[in-house]
C-alpha cells in the first residue's frame, strides 16, 4: 500500500479499496460524470469525507467520496525526479560561510504535485533558489534539524553554538543559520550567550513569506546574511530580516535586543532600545552601530543551558501562587515581566520573596519593551529590591530569559549568578539609554 | 480568407458585485490617490523537477523591479502580500455558485483556492488565488449548444499604472476584488459568431444579479489555434466590439506565420550574430545612430533564407518583422531594423555590403539589427534569435495582448502547466448537497425568459426588447410604463435608442443619464412637451448641459391647445389650396409634415393629425 498521507476515515477506506496512492492518476465515476486527476495529499484538517484530486488543468478539487460510483487506476505515479541546474562557478579566491539549516520555510521549495513544501537541502537547490550567492562566497549548505521554530528548545542551541564553533576551528568566515521566524530572537540571544566573543559573524536567518512563494523575502533575506557572514568588518551573532517592506534593504540586528513585533509583515523584526546594527542595501553593507566586536580575537564556546527557569508576566489580579507554580514546576530562577519602571502588585512581591529566601533567583524586566527599569522610584519597586529581586536594567525580557538559562548552565549560583546578569556578555544591556 | 480551421476558445473574466475584496474585508473601490507606496522583485520559484516556468523566467530576465501604490481606502496589508489571506468571501463564493449554476455546470464538492504562479508583477504575491466551483455545463447561442469548461472564483489582479526604465507601477485598488471567471470549449473562429457567444454569455452573467456592471468590470481573454496548431492565448479584450476584429487578425497572423513556415520547411531557420557596431559609426539611419551616439551598440544577426521573408506580407498588417519587433519590445529594446526595410530606414548600400563582408552572409539571408544598450541588446538576443528560427516551426505558443486597434501584440511565452499548486493559507470549502441545491434554486429568471416578458407584457420588438435587456434600463423602464400613460416601445426607444441616435448625430449625448431621459419622459407624459420634440430637448440639454425642464424654455417649448393646432391647420390648407384640390386625401402627409413645421413640436402628432382629417375632409368637401 502506497502513500495516503492525510487521508482518514471513509475516503482513507475508499482509497484503500481503489489501491490508490498518492501521485496516482484516477478515473472516479460520479453522479454527474467522469473526473480524471492526479491524486493529491489531504491537509490534516481536511474532512474524512472528501478525496482531492488535481485536474489536468492544475486545479484541485474536492469530490465527496459518498456520491462515488466507481474509482480506478489509471497509471501509477511516479515520483519526478528533481534536477536543478549545476550552480554557477564561484570566482576563486571568495570567503567560505558555512549555511547551517534548522528547518522553518525559509531554504524550502514545493512538491508541485502534491502541494507539500520541502526543504532544499543540498548545495544546488539553495544555488537554485538564490544565484547570486556564487558572486558572493562559497556557501557549503548543511542540515541540523527539521523543526518548527516553536519546537526549538535548549539543546538546539547548545547544538548550533557547538557546530558555530567548529566552523571557526575549520575556518569559515561566517556561519549563516537559517531558522523560523516564531523563535528566531531566542535562539539569536541564546547564541549570542554560548558564542560570546565568537571571532566571525553569525547570522541568523528567517523569511515572513515561505520561500516557495515568487514574493518571498528570503532570496534578499539570504542575500544580505551571507554577505554579512562573508565580508562584514564585525563579528557576533545577528538576525537578518527585511528593514522595510520594500525588498531593498536588509537590516542586522544584534542577537540579544531583537524581537519580533509583528506576526506577518516582513519588517518585523526589530532592534529595541539601540539602533540597528547594520544595513545591506544596494550599496552593499554599512555599519550603523559603533561599538559592534571587531573579527578575530580568543574565544571559549559555553554551550551549556540550564532550563530551570520560568518567564512571568504580571497582569492585574495575577495570583501570588503563580509564583509557587513556577517554584513548584522545578524553575531555580524566575525573571518577572513586571509593569512600568518594574512593578508587580504586594501580594505578587511578597511571594517573590518568599522565592528569593528559599534559594531561588528573582530577575525583573519590564513589559513596556523600551526603555530601562528602576525599582527605586516607587515603594513597590523598593520592596522588590529589600526582598531580593535583581533589576536588569534595559534587557528584554525574553533575553533575560534566555541569559538565565545560560547562566545557570556555566553553573554558577547564588551572588556569581547574580553578578553575571548584572554584567553585558554580548551587548544585551547598556548603561546609556540613548534618544532614538 | 475565411475563418476556417479557426478555433476560438473564450474565457470571460466578470467582477462579481459583493461588498468586500475576496480574500480580505477591503471594500472594492478605486482609488485615484495613493498616499504610500513599496517596491518588490519577484522571482521564479522552481516546479519539483527543479524546471522554471518559461513566462515566469521571461518577467525575471527583464530585471525590472515592481512599484506598488497603496491606499488605505482600498487596500491593506493583505493586498501588499504582508498579512496572510483572510478566508473566502463568503459572500463571493455563493455568488460564484450561483453562476456556476446559471450555466448548468456540476458545482464542486469541495472548494481548494490554489495559487496560479503570475510574476509579470500584477499580483504582489507572485500567484493569483483561483479556485473552480464548477464544472462542464452549457448555454444555447443561435439554437446550438456552446459547452461550458469551468467556472473559477478567483482575485483581479493589481491596476496597471505604466512604467518607467526600472519599474513596473502597479494600483493595489484592484487587487483581490473578486472575479468569476468562466472558460468555454473552443467554438469555430467565425468573428461575428464568437462575439455572439460572447454577448450571450455576458447576457447570461448579468441575468444572475450577482455581477457587476459598467466599464472594466468584464474581460474576455481568447485561446486562438489554427488546424489543431498550438494554442496562443490573446488577453485583455475589454470591449465587445473588438472581439471580431481580435479573431480576425489573429487568424490573418497565424495563417501568415503557417505560410512563412511552408516556405521555410526544407531549410529551417539558422541564426549568429557579430557586434556591427564599427560598421555604423557615421549612420544616417536614425534609429541605429541614436544607439551609437549614446554609447551603445549595433549587434548585427543573420536568420538564414529569410531575405524577403521577414517584409512579405501575405494578408494586409501582419509579416514576421513586425513579430520579431514585437518580441523586442515585450523586452524593452525598440531599435531593430531588418535587411527588408533598410532602404526604408536609410541604412545606405555602402553599410549594407560592410554588413554582409562581415557576417559572410549570403543573398539569401535576412539581416537584423538590434541597437540599444549593451546589456539589453545582450539580453535580448537569444530571444529574437529563438523568435526567428522559431518560424520554420509555425505558430509559436505565446500570451499576446489585444491592442485597442483590435490587432493582438506579443506578451511574454505561455505559461507551463506546471504552475499551480494549493494556496495552503486558506482552508477547503466542503460545498453541501443542502447548499448546492438552495444554490440552484435561487438561479435568477433567465435572460431570455425577461426578454420574452418584456416583449410579450409591453408589445415590444425582439430588437427592442434585447436592446432595454442590455442597457441596464429594464427596472426603470418598468416604473416608467407604469407612471406615465406612454406607448410601452416609446418609452422603451428613449431610453435605449435615442441616445444612440443622438450620438451618431454627433450629440454628445451618452452622458445623458437615465434620470434625464425619465424626466424628459415624464414632460411628455405631463403634456409639457410633444414627442416629437423630444430629440431637440435632450439635444439641448446634452449640448448645453441644462435640465429637462430648462432645455424646454430654452427652445421655446410648450405646447399649444387644440384651438391654435386648428388656426395654423386651417392656415396652412389656406396656402396649399392647390395641393389639396389636386390630390384630396393624398394630400394627408406632405400637408402633415408642413404643419408639424410650423408648430415646431409645439402639439402632438396624434392631435395635429386628427386636426388636419378633419379639416381636409372639411376642405375636400368644398
Amino acid at each position: 500500500m502506497g502513500d495516503l498521507s492525510g487521508y482518514r476515515g471513509t475516503a482513507l477506506r475508499f482509497l484503500k479499496g481503489a489501491s490508490a496512492s498518492v501521485g496516482d492518476v484516477l478515473e472516479v465515476r460520479t453522479s454527474w460524470g467522469t473526473v480524471t486527476g492526479t491524486l493529491v495529499p489531504r491537509y490534516a484538517y481536511g474532512d474524512e469525507e472528501h478525496i482531492v484530486l488535481k485536474l489536468k488543468s492544475g486545479y484541485n478539487v474536492g469530490i465527496r467520496v459518498a456520491g462515488l460510483k466507481d474509482a480506478k487506476v489509471v497509471s501509477k505515479g511516479e515520483s519526478p525526479a528533481f534536477s536543478p541546474p549545476p550552480p554557477p562557478k564561484s570566482p576563486k579566491g571568495l570567503p567560505r560561510v558555512l549555511m547551517l539549516g534548522t528547518g522553518g520555510t525559509i531554504a524550502s521549495r514545493i512538491d508541485y504535485r502534491t502541494g507539500a513544501v520541502r526543504p532544499a537541502v543540498s548545495a544546488a537547490e539553495l544555488h537554485a533558489l538564490v544565484p547570486e550567492l556564487s558572486s558572493i562566497a562559497v556557501v557549503q549548505p548543511e542540515i541540523m534539524f527539521e523543526v518548527f521554530s516553536e519546537n526549538i528548545a535548549p539543546a538546539h542551541w547548545a547544538k548550533l553554538a557547538r557546530r558555530t564553533a567548529r566552523a571557526v576551528k575549520e575556518g569559515f568566515s561566517g556561519v549563516v543559520i537559517t531558522h523560523g521566524t516564531d523563535t528566531l530572537g531566542y535562539t539569536a540571544a541564546a547564541l549570542g550567550f554560548a558564542l560570546a566573543g565568537v571571532p566571525i559573524p553569525v547570522i541568523l536567518v528567517g523569511s515572513q513569506r515561505s520561500s516557495d512563494r515568487p514574493s518571498s523575502d528570503a532570496p534578499l533575506n539570504i542575500i544580505g546574511a551571507v554577505t554579512a557572514a562573508a565580508t562584514s568588518r564585525f563579528s557576533g551573532v545577528y538576525v537578518a530580516m527585511h528593514l522595510g517592506e520594500s525588498d531593498d534593504k536588509v537590516a542586522l540586528h544584534r542577537g540579544t535586543r531583537v524581537r519580533k513585533n509583528h506576526t506577518s509583515r516582513r519588517d518585523a523584526f526589530v532592534s529595541v532600545g539601540v539602533p540597528v546594527a547594520a544595513v545591506y542595501g544596494r550599496g552593499g553593507l554599512e555599519t550603523e552601530s559603533e561599538g559592534l566586536p571587531p573579527r578575530g580575537g580568543a574565544f571559549t564556546p559555553r554551550p551549556r543551558f540550564d532550563e530551570r527557569v520560568a518567564l512571568l508576566k504580571f497582569y492585574p489580579s495575577m495570583p501570588p501562587s503563580a509564583v509557587r507554580g513556577a517554584k513548584r514546576s522545578g524553575a531555580k530562577a524566575i525573571v518577572v515581566e513586571g509593569t512600568g519602571l518594574g512593578h508587580v502588585s504586594k501580594e505578587v512581591a511578597k511571594e517573590l520573596g518568599a522565592f528569593v529566601k528559599s534559594g531561588g533567583l528573582a530577575f525583573m524586566t519590564s513589559q513596556c519593551l523600551e526603555g530601562r527599569v528602576d525599582m527605586r522610584v516607587y515603594d513597590t519597586g523598593r520592596d522588590l529590591l529589600r526582598a531580593g529581586v535583581v533589576p536588569l536594567e534595559d534587557m528584554l525580557p525574553e533575553t533575560a530569559l534566555v541569559k538565565a538559562m545560560w547562566v545557570l548552565g556555566t553553573g554558577a549560583k547564588g551572588p556569581r549568578a547574580i553578578e553575571m546578569m548584572t554584567a553585558n556578555v554580548a551587548g544585551e544591556m547598556t548603561a546609556r539609554t540613548l534618544p532614538s | 480568407m475565411g475563418s476556417k480551421g479557426l478555433l476560438v476558445g473564450l474565457e470571460i473574466h466578470q467582477q462579481l458585485s459583493i461588498g468586500t475584496k475576496l480574500f480580505c474585508a477591503c471594500p472594492p473601490v478605486k482609488s485615484e490617490e495613493f498616499p504610500y507606496h513599496f517596491e518588490r522583485r519577484l522571482r521564479p520559484s522552481q516546479s519539483e523537477t527543479g524546471r522554471l516556468d518559461p513566462a515566469a523566467v521571461f518577467e525575471y530576465s527583464k530585471g525590472k523591479s515592481n512599484r506598488y501604490f497603496w491606499s488605505p481606502e482600498s487596500s491593506c496589508l493583505v493586498e501588499a502580500d504582508e498579512e496572510p489571506p483572510h478566508q473566502l468571501s463568503k459572500e463571493g463564493l455563493e455568488s460564484s455558485l450561483i453562476v456556476g449554476a446559471a450555466l448548468g455546470s456540476h458545482l464542486v464538492d469541495e472548494v481548494h483556492v490554489m495559487r496560479k504562479i503570475v510574476i509579470d508583477g500584477s499580483n504582489t504575491g507572485g500567484f493569483q488565488r483561483t479556485a473552480v466551483v464548477g464544472v462542464g455545463g452549457a448555454f444555447e447561442v443561435d439554437g446550438a449548444p456552446v459547452g461550458v469548461q469551468s467556472v473559477t472564483l478567483e482575485e483581479d489582479a493589481a491596476r496597471n499604472l505604466g512604467e518607467d526604465s526600472g519599474s513596473r507601477h502597479f494600483g493595489l485598488d484592484r487587487l483581490g476584488v473578486a472575479l468569476v471567471e468562466v472558460a468555454l470549449d473552443p467554438v469555430s473562429g467565425d468573428p461575428e459568431h464568437v462575439a455572439r457567444v460572447a454577448l450571450h454569455l455576458g447576457r447570461l452573467l448579468r441575468s444572475t444579479g450577482r455581477v457587476a456592471r459598467g466599464l472594466g468590470t468584464i474581460r474576455q481573454d481568447l485561446n486562438v489555434s489554427l488546424d489543431g496548431g498550438r494554442v496562443v492565448e490573446v488577453k485583455g479584450v475589454q470591449k465587445l466590439n473588438l472581439l471580431p476584429r481580435v479573431v480576425e487578425y489573429e487568424g490573418k497572423r497565424q495563417r501568415m506565420l503557417i505560410r512563412v513556415a511552408e516556405r521555410l520547411k526544407s531549410s529551417g531557420v539558422r541564426c549568429w550574430h557579430k557586434d556591427a557596431t564599427a560598421v555604423f559609426s557615421g549612420t544616417s539611419a536614425g534609429v541605429l545612430a541614436r544607439a551609437v551616439g549614446e554609447g551603445g551598440v549595433v549587434v548585427c544577426i543573420t536568420a538564414s533564407g529569410l531575405a524577403g521573408v521577414l517584409g512579405w506580407e501575405p494578408e494586409q498588417g501582419v509579416r514576421l518583422g513586425k513579430e520579431v519587433a514585437e518580441v523586442a519590445r515585450a523586452n524593452s529594446l525598440g531599435g531593430i531594423v531588418h535587411s527588408d526595410e533598410f532602404e526604408r530606414q536609410g541604412v545606405s548600400q555602402a553599410e549594407r555590403d560592410a554588413l554582409a563582408g562581415l557576417m559572410g552572409s549570403a543573398p539569401a539571408d535576412a539581416l537584423i539589427l538590434v541597437a540599444g544598450k549593451t546589456e539589453t541588446v545582450n539580453r535580448v538576443i537569444p530571444h529574437l534569435e529563438s523568435r526567428l528560427e522559431e518560424a520554420a516551426k509555425g505558430v509559436p505558443a505565446e500570451t499576446r495582448a489585444a491592442t485597442e486597434a483590435g490587432e493582438t501584440r506579443y506578451m511574454r511565452p505561455r505559461p507551463g502547466s506546471q504552475r499551480m499548486y494549493p494556496e495552503t493559507d486558506i482552508q477547503d470549502m466542503a460545498i453541501s448537497a443542502a447548499t448546492a441545491a438552495r444554490v440552484r434554486r435561487d438561479i435568477p429568471e433567465p435572460w431570455t425568459s425577461t426578454v420574452e416578458r418584456l416583449r410579450k407584457k409591453h408589445r415590444l420588438s425582439q430588437d427592442l426588447a434585447l436592446k432595454l435587456y442590455d442597457s441596464e434600463s429594464v427596472e426603470d423602464f418598468e416604473a416608467t410604463v407604469v407612471s406615465l400613460r406612454l406607448e410601452p416601445s416609446f418609452i422603451a426607444s428613449v431610453l435605449v435608442d435615442l441616445p444612440a441616435r443622438l450620438e451618431r448625430e454627433g450629440v454628445p449625448a451618452a452622458g445623458l443619464g437615465v434620470e434625464t431621459l425619465k424626466a424628459a419622459l415624464g414632460a411628455v407624459g405631463n403634456g409639457k412637451v410633444a414627442k416629437e420634440a423630444l430629440p431637440d430637448v435632450l439635444k439641448a440639454a446634452a449640448e448645453k448641459r441644462l435640465s429637462v425642464e430648462e432645455a424646454i424654455s430654452s427652445l421655446g417649448l410648450g405646447t399649444v391647445g387644440e384651438q391654435q393646432v386648428r388656426k395654423v391647420v386651417r392656415s396652412v390648407l389656406d396656402r396649399e389650396s392647390k395641393l389639396v384640390a389636386d390630390k384630396g386625401d393624398g394630400a394627408f402627409s406632405p400637408l402633415m409634415g408642413a404643419v408639424m413645421g410650423e408648430l415646431r413640436g409645439k402639439a402632438d402628432g396624434s392631435l395635429v393629425a386628427r386636426v388636419l382629417r378633419e379639416e381636409l375632409a372639411k376642405a375636400s368637401a368644398r
